[in-house]
């Protein structure tokens, strides 16, 4: 079965014939974590670095922003078997317009706030595809853990 | 023949826009407008008005009483939303299809017009600018000129994509250099030959402030910045990927901040469902 995770939305399985895949991440963060001891993966898909900006609606969607998005990721997957250790870390999106500098530019902003949390809790990236100026869409099989990145103007490719 | 001269007979053979929305732009927001002048303009339209019915009284609206005229969907539903939900509809008709070269799927055009066009009215109304309405119309119209130029993307597409990547062009101003015009130009000449007001080209041609001197007309960055939000989040993003430039300046002028910025996104982020709702009955 295919799960698709919305804009400021996250779907984790351990069910083998799932995949999950998140489309058209703008400046938003796709983040796709696995573990293959496991065979646990997730993706979150936020759209902003901070939740202080609207406490109310981190507490109602907590998917929406990335200091409470990423935590819960992480959690629900450890809930279905999967352990720190082992975890592989797959980051997409964060692209920016051209020109859009400092506080302006929401994709770097969505990434340096993944970065610190994944820092503090030395948590590090298998891989990325983060910047510029390209849309993405990121794809995930279960069973695997192989991830497929689709970038716009380009062809689909596996990672 | 030129590239640009065989666009001008392509759109030239473009259906027209039907006459209720140009009737309705007239007078949207003009403050002495009534329920009655606007229902009047609607009802001449038979089609529009049959249609218009059928959604109202689709269970997204929850209607109390089903409308059985325009008067009564009107009361029902305000002129306001009676006014969208015409241009909603119509803006479906010429944006709904697929477009290939700029690789947007059936309906992701539409969807990005819609979600644009929401969020430009949100920021009109809280800069309480007197043209909200008309506002709406031209962001979701903004992009016509990319349901005609796209086969036009499509077979030039590397040579594009070679000036974005290569040559720090934005997409805009690639599609320039090698159709030898833009889409947003495109689009002011459709706009143009609906007989749209010169208000309403004018945003359309400029809804990427490619020009400086745009950048101090609210209207038209009010539309620029829902365009920018909307880019940010992903959506009707296709081929041309974020690849447009950012006016801070145009921000600053309608005094909209960067944590604005996030708040809209995140306010917008809450409407999603119901937009998903009103895109399925529109």
């Amino acid at each position: 079965m295919e799960h698709i995770v919305g804009v400021a939305d996250m779907k984790v399985s351990n069910r083998t014939d799932d995949t999950i895949v998140t489309y058209s991440l703008g400046s938003c963060i796709g983040l796709a974590i696995y573990d293959p001891q496991a065979l646990v993966g997730g993706i979150l898909h936020y759209l902003l670095p901070n939740s202080a900006i609207d406490a109310v609606k981190a507490k109602s969607n907590p998917f929406m922003f990335a200091d409470t998005g990423i935590p819960a990721l992480f959690k629900q997957i450890y809930e279905l078997g999967a352990e720190k250790s082992r975890i592989k870390v797959f980051v997409a999106g964060g692209a920016e317009i051209m020109d859009q500098e400092g506080i302006f530019n929401i994709g770097r902003q969505n990434y340096s706030a993944l970065m610190q949390i994944l820092t503090r809790n030395n948590v590090s990236i298998w891989k990325q595809a983060v910047g510029g100026y390209s849309n993405r869409t990121v794809k995930m099989e279960v069973a695997s853990g192989n991830i497929y990145l689709k970038t716009s103007g380009l062809k689909e490719v596996r990672l | 023949m030129t590239s640009l001269q065989i666009l001008i007979k392509e759109i030239k053979n473009l259906k027209p826009i039907p006459a209720v929305v140009t009737s309705l732009l007239e007078i949207v927001d003009d403050p002495n407008a009534s329920m009655k002048d606007i229902t009047k303009i609607i009802q001449y339209d038979p089609a529009i008005t049959a249609d218009i019915l059928r959604t109202a009284n689709s269970a997204y609206f929850s209607l109390k009483h089903p409308a059985e005229t325009i008067q009564e969907a009107a009361m029902m539903l305000g002129t306001d939303r009676l006014v969208d939900l015409v241009m909603l509809k119509i803006s479906a008709q010429v944006t709904k299809g697929t477009q290939k070269g700029y690789d947007l799927h059936e309906g992701a055009l539409w969807k990005y017009s819609v979600s644009s066009a929401l969020i430009a009215k949100q920021v009109a109304g809280q800069l309480d600018l007197p043209n909200k309405n008309s506002i709406f119309t031209a962001s979701l119209l903004k992009d016509i000129g990319k349901t005609v130029l796209d086969k036009f993307v499509q077979d030039a597409f590397e040579k594009i994509y070679n000036l974005v990547i290569n040559e720090n062009f934005s997409f805009m101003e690639a599609e320039k250099q090698i159709i030898g015009v833009n889409h947003a130009e495109l689009g002011a000449m459709i706009a143009k030959m609906w007989k749209f007001s010169p208000r309403m080209v004018r945003i359309i041609r400029n809804h990427h402030l490619t020009s400086e001197t745009m950048v101090r007309d609210k209207d038209i960055a009010v539309v620029y910045l829902s365009d920018c939000i909307c880019m940010m989040m992903g959506m009707g993003v296709g081929a041309d990927g974020l690849a447009y430039r950012f006016h801070q300046q145009a921000m600053d002028y309608i005094g909209i901040s960067a944590e604005d910025t996030l708040k809209i996104i995140a306010d917008f982020t809450c409407r999603m469902e119901e937009v998903e709702g009103l895109l399925k009955v529109a």
